[in-house]
């Protein structure tokens, strides 16, 4: 009986944790998007250097993405 | 009795899929509408162009709250209550709802973003309409993929949820309920970040398209990366809900 109602709040919170967790990095890998088309706008001649700073940034802020996808993973396949 | 239940949670789903979408629907394309208003103020002479426009921008924004719409309808109009429903597959109809409703909102503010970009660049630089207006049109459906996404969610809830039979133990339909919940909230509100984001680059992007023409494939080439990364998530949410739903 509890383990039962453990999996269901297990699989209920994978769910939570994806959602929200991916609200962060999505809204703010768009903002550094739009940021960067920006500056590539203002200094053309720059716009290598841009788009790999883009690309760090957001990897950077992809990584709590992931974080979520691994824990509700986890709370999916350990429950 | 148990079909008491599943009458209330379908209301209830179908109420919120097109409720909370509306919300973020009509933003956008007020918000849309007010730029035009605005940018027409400032060049009364190019107004039919900023019209065409604008409503181009708005119809792709109500797209959303159309899927929406279509998901309510099914659940009111399905013929899902015909015969006797289960605990889990009472609670997949408000999932469903869920997801759709609250998976619909980030697309649509996003492309309420775009789209009131848009008609402001296009205010400022009328000679510029026809590539702000495609890369507008482009950004918004890469806005719009995760409301897709969210549409897939929702009816893999409403259709391939199995009924079980009515010995099944209380316990197990628990799990499976909170499971189909899960998903709801994974694709709902995992779509709100990406669908924003999306719509930021692209509205971003028209401007400056407008704004230095020479460099229309740099801006396009920033806005194809910054939005497939930031798609990602919405792709680890649909997984998450693929597996929570199948599993």
């Amino acid at each position: 009986m509890e383990t039962m109602i453990a999996k269901a709040a297990a699989l209920l919170g994978a769910g939570i944790c994806m959602g929200i967790g991916a609200l962060g990095p999505g809204l703010g890998e768009g903002y550094v998007g739009g940021k960067a088309c920006e500056s590539i706008g203002r200094a053309p001649e720059h716009a290598n250097l841009i788009t790999r700073t883009m690309l760090i940034g957001q990897a950077v802020s992809e990584s709590t993405g992931i974080y979520s996808l691994v824990v509700a993973l986890l709370l999916i396949f350990t429950s | 009795m148990i079909n008491e239940y599943a009458q209330v949670t379908l209301f209830l789903g179908a109420a919120l899929s097109t409720g909370v979408a509306s919300i973020s629907a009509g933003f956008g394309e007020g918000q849309t509408a007010a730029v035009t208003t605005k940018a027409i103020m400032r060049q009364p002479g190019a107004r039919d162009i900023m019209l065409r426009s604008m409503l181009i921008s708005q119809a792709v924004t109500e797209s959303g709250a159309i899927f929406a719409l279509v998901i309510s309808l099914l659940l009111l109009f399905g013929g899902f209550l015909d015969e006797s429903v289960d605990l889990a597959k009472a609670f997949s109809f408000l999932a469903a709802g869920m997801a759709m409703g609250f998976g619909s909102m980030g697309p649509n503010f996003g492309s309420g973003f775009a789209g009131s970009n848009a008609c402001d660049a296009i205010g400022r630089t009328p000679s510029q309409h026809i590539p702000v207006t495609t890369n507008m049109l482009i950004g918004q459906a890469l806005s719009q993929t995760s409301a897709i996404f969210a549409l897939v969610v929702s009816l893999l809830l409403l259709y391939t949820v199995p009924n079980m039979a009515e010995n099944q133990e209380i316990l197990h339909q628990v799990v499976k309920a909170c499971a189909y919940f899960g998903a709801a909230f994974a694709i709902g509100f995992g779509t709100l970040g990406p669908g924003s984001g999306i719509g930021f680059i692209a509205g971003k992007t028209c401007q400056m398209i407008a704004r230095y023409k020479e460099k229309q494939s740099y801006f396009m080439r920033t806005m194809f990366l910054g939005a497939a990364v930031s798609e990602s998530t919405a792709i680890y949410s649909l997984v998450v809900a693929f597996l929570l739903i199948f599993m």
